[in-house]
């Protein structure tokens, strides 16, 4: 049993609050991804997680024991660092093996385990050499060496793959997951990029200046963002959003008056909504339809083609923009005005203070894109 | 790198001319020019003595008599009537004064190097105050030799000195010691006068190192649970062993100089007496420049000997790790 439990923890460096009370329970041989803007306090809930730093207040459980007081060597974790830290002076075969010398394992257990780690990661040719004889990809690999040969209970990811390029970076994250199936340990994993939380976590912690905004399978983020800033922050291009007013609270649904007069009738939940109320609505890109007459109109500022698809940036007037994502390539030119539906269906209603209003619709999010027919708003 | 791409991004300009393009032969020029005022300015204060005191060394000069010497070949050195020896290496003094500056040199830099290693480790880690420690440390290296020389002589006096005095009330000693007069003594305190003068330089050079370090490596290591002290052996002593080795060789260069420290703590004493105050007597107290001149010429030589041992062997042991 390895889950990690965390226990309103709280950081502070001097007077600085990072980390402002966080509560997570990590299941044993859960895969969880921390995401969050730069600064927002990931890497320091990893390093309080691991032990380098102290915790300044709260409770940090490892397998159902109380941890905070315990060197990071005790806490059964491996820790693989973005910048890799490997040992410059040591071969690769040293810099796995310097660990497992000092938990007192006999010559032949760390070969055995030093050479099982390095068949699986294929860099058994590199074992001779120093680290800056090594490509990044080799180096990071051997950095996740010298986590596996820990054998820990919990291991821990601190942006492991940005300084890799892109064709590697797919790569690796397979072999991390691959990595995941077969020790079946629990695994933490920082990241900035999103497809790499995506398709890694089983479930991802959205951090936001040191506190939790939502925790959820990622299909949950995608779909049922707790709030603005996760709505805003899962998916990529951003979500679009535009402020409106309430026109009308119903049983099945809020009907919206976007700025322009037009309205969306998005099926969420009307509790404690007003007619009248400030709401902010949500789309995704792919969401938005172009159309003859739709519920807005603009003028197409930029064309961004990417092959299987192309983005259009709409400007719809008041300095507002909307992003539009159409598969193929591209029938618009730049300059063009076009009419945009929004399908109340795929939209998201936020309350004043960013919280999102509950979707309707229990069972799941329709996940077809909106046909052309089926933008019938008023 | 940019040399080489410039190069091959203009063959038109490159007129071979024994393997080199015109390109390079203007950076070279270029380069001679730019280290000609250096070179000008070595050969007028360094070359010019050092070859003038090689030539005093075949004469026979004394300092009244400057303007008129003979050249008397390898005399000053070694020379022999009647069957009898003479010369710079049969003079048992001469010799001694060589032991003692070896002796010195090895003991004083071993303590320095292992107490700056500690010093430096200690100013390394994050503590209240450590701003100040550091500025503080440099102050004996700051203070002039003569002038803490001379603080020291008068703290080891025999009678009035401020350390008999301590030791004595703590009844550590019976009697009062002559730190600088006694043959027992007085080598280990010219030694224990440099420690304390030099160490903070050490430190310095050794703290520059440490700093240098990744601190990623230290977190790494305590997640492996590695024990601070193998850390300390494993992870940071080969990697400061390149700065270490030239902190080394600099503060040897220095002691096997050694003269202000040891010329102030024990004036000629035949006990402490190093090469530099071996050559500084001869020259001045007895006038024989030409006797002095080989004295200086030799100590050239034993420390040109000595560097280029110490660095040989560095460089195989570096490379022999690193590579
Ligand atoms: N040792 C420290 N002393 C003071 N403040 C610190 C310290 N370490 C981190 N912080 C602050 O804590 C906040 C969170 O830092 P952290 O490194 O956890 O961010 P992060 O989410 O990992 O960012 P990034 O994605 O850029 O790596 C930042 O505002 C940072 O300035
Ligand atoms: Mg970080």
């Amino acid at each position: 049993m390895a889950d990690v439990v965390l226990k309103n923890v709280r950081k502070s460096f001097g007077r600085a609050h990072v980390i402002h009370g966080v509560d997570l329970a990590i299941g044993d041989g859960e895969f969880i991804v921390f995401v969050g803007p730069s600064g927002c306090g990931k890497s320091t809930l990893l390093r309080l997680i691991a032990g380098l730093e102290d915790i300044t207040s709260g409770d940090l459980f490892i397998g159902g024991e109380r941890v905070n007081d315990l060197a990071p060597a005790k806490r059964g974790i491996a820790m693989v660092f973005q910048s890799y830290a490997l040992y410059p002076h040591m071969n690769v075969y040293d810099n796995m093996a310097f660990g497992l010398e000092m938990a007192k394992s006999s010559k032949a257990e760390i070969d055995a385990k030093v050479r099982a780690a390095a068949r699986m990661l294929q860099i058994e040719t590199l074992l001779d050499r120093k680290p800056r004889q090594l490509s990044g990809g080799q180096r990071q690999r051997v950095a996740i060496g010298r986590a596996i040969v820990r054998d820990p209970k919990v291991f821990l990811f601190d942006e492991p793959l940005s300084n890799l390029d892109a064709a590697l970076r797919v790569q690796t994250r397979i072999e991390i997951a691959k990595l995941h199936t077969d020790t079946r340990a629990t695994m933490i994993y920082v990241t900035h990029d999103q497809v790499e939380a995506m398709t890694l976590a089983d479930r991802i912690v959205v951090l936001n200046a040191g506190r939790i905004e939502q925790v959820g399978t990622p299909l949950d983020l995608y779909h049922r963002p707790a709030n603005l800033f996760v709505a805003g922050f899962i998916g990529s291009p951003q979500m679009n959003f535009i402020p409106c007013t309430v026109a009308e609270a119903g049983q099945d649904g809020i009907e919206a008056r976007l700025p322009d007069g037009g309205t969306v009738t998005v099926p969420v939940s009307s509790e404690g909504v007003r007619a009248g109320a400030a709401v902010t609505l949500g789309i995704r890109p792919d969401h938005v339809r172009l159309s003859g007459q739709g519920t807005l109109t603009g003028r197409i500022e930029l064309v961004e083609e990417l092959g299987e698809n192309h983005l259009l940036y709409v400007n719809v007037g008041r300095e507002r923009h909307l992003t539009v994502r159409e598969p193929g390539d591209a029938r618009h030119e730049v300059g063009q005005e076009v009419g945009l539906s929004l399908d109340g269906g795929f939209c998201h209603l936020f309350r004043e203070t960013g919280e999102a209003l509950p979707l309707l619709k229990p069972a799941g999010f329709p996940t077809s894109r909106p046909s052309a027919a089926s933008t019938s708003i008023a | 790198m940019s040399g080489a791409a410039l190069q091959a991004s203009a063959p038109a300009r490159e007129t071979m001319r024994g393997g080199r393009s015109s390109l390079t032969r203007s950076r070279v020029r270029a380069a001679w020019i730019f280290i000609a005022p250096t070179l000008i300015v070595l050969i007028l204060i360094a070359g010019w003595p050092l070859a003038r005191t090689i030539w005093f060394s075949f004469t026979d000069a004394s300092l009244n008599s400057l303007a008129d010497y003979q050249f008397i070949g390898f005399e000053n050195y070694v020379a022999n009537y009647d069957g009898e020896w003479f010369g710079l290496l049969t003079d048992p003094d001469w010799w001694h004064s060589v032991w003692n500056t070896v002796w010195f040199t090895a003991i004083s830099v071993s303590i320095e190097t292992v107490l700056g290693t500690i010093v430096a480790l200690i100013l390394n880690a994050s503590f209240p105050g450590r701003g100040i420690m550091r500025a503080v440390i440099l102050i004996p290296w700051a203070i002039p030799t003569v002038v803490s020389a001379r603080m020291w002589n008068w703290m080891l006096h025999d009678q009035f000195g401020v350390i008999n005095d301590m030791l004595l009330r703590l009844g550590l000693i019976a009697a009062p010691i002559t730190w600088t007069a006694s043959p027992d003594t007085a080598l280990w305190t010219v030694v224990m006068v440099d420690v304390w003068k030099t160490t903070p330089f050490m430190a310095l050079l050794i703290l520059a190192a440490l700093q240098m370090l990744p601190g990623d490596i230290y977190e790494a290591a305590k997640v492996d649970g590695v024990h601070p002290v193998k850390v300390f052996f494993r992870v940071t002593l080969p990697l400061i062993k390149p700065a270490l080795l030239v902190a080394v060789i600099f503060r040897a260069l220095d002691a096997l100089r050694v003269f202000d420290l040891i010329y102030v703590l024990t004036a000629n004493s035949r006990d402490t007496m190093s090469m530099s105050v071996f050559a500084r007597q001869q020259l001045v107290d007895f006038q024989e420049v030409g006797l002095g001149s080989a004295a200086s010429t030799l100590i050239f030589l034993i420390i040109a000997l000595l560097v280029v041992i110490t660095m040989v062997a560095g460089q195989v042991r570096l490379s022999g790790e690193v590579r």
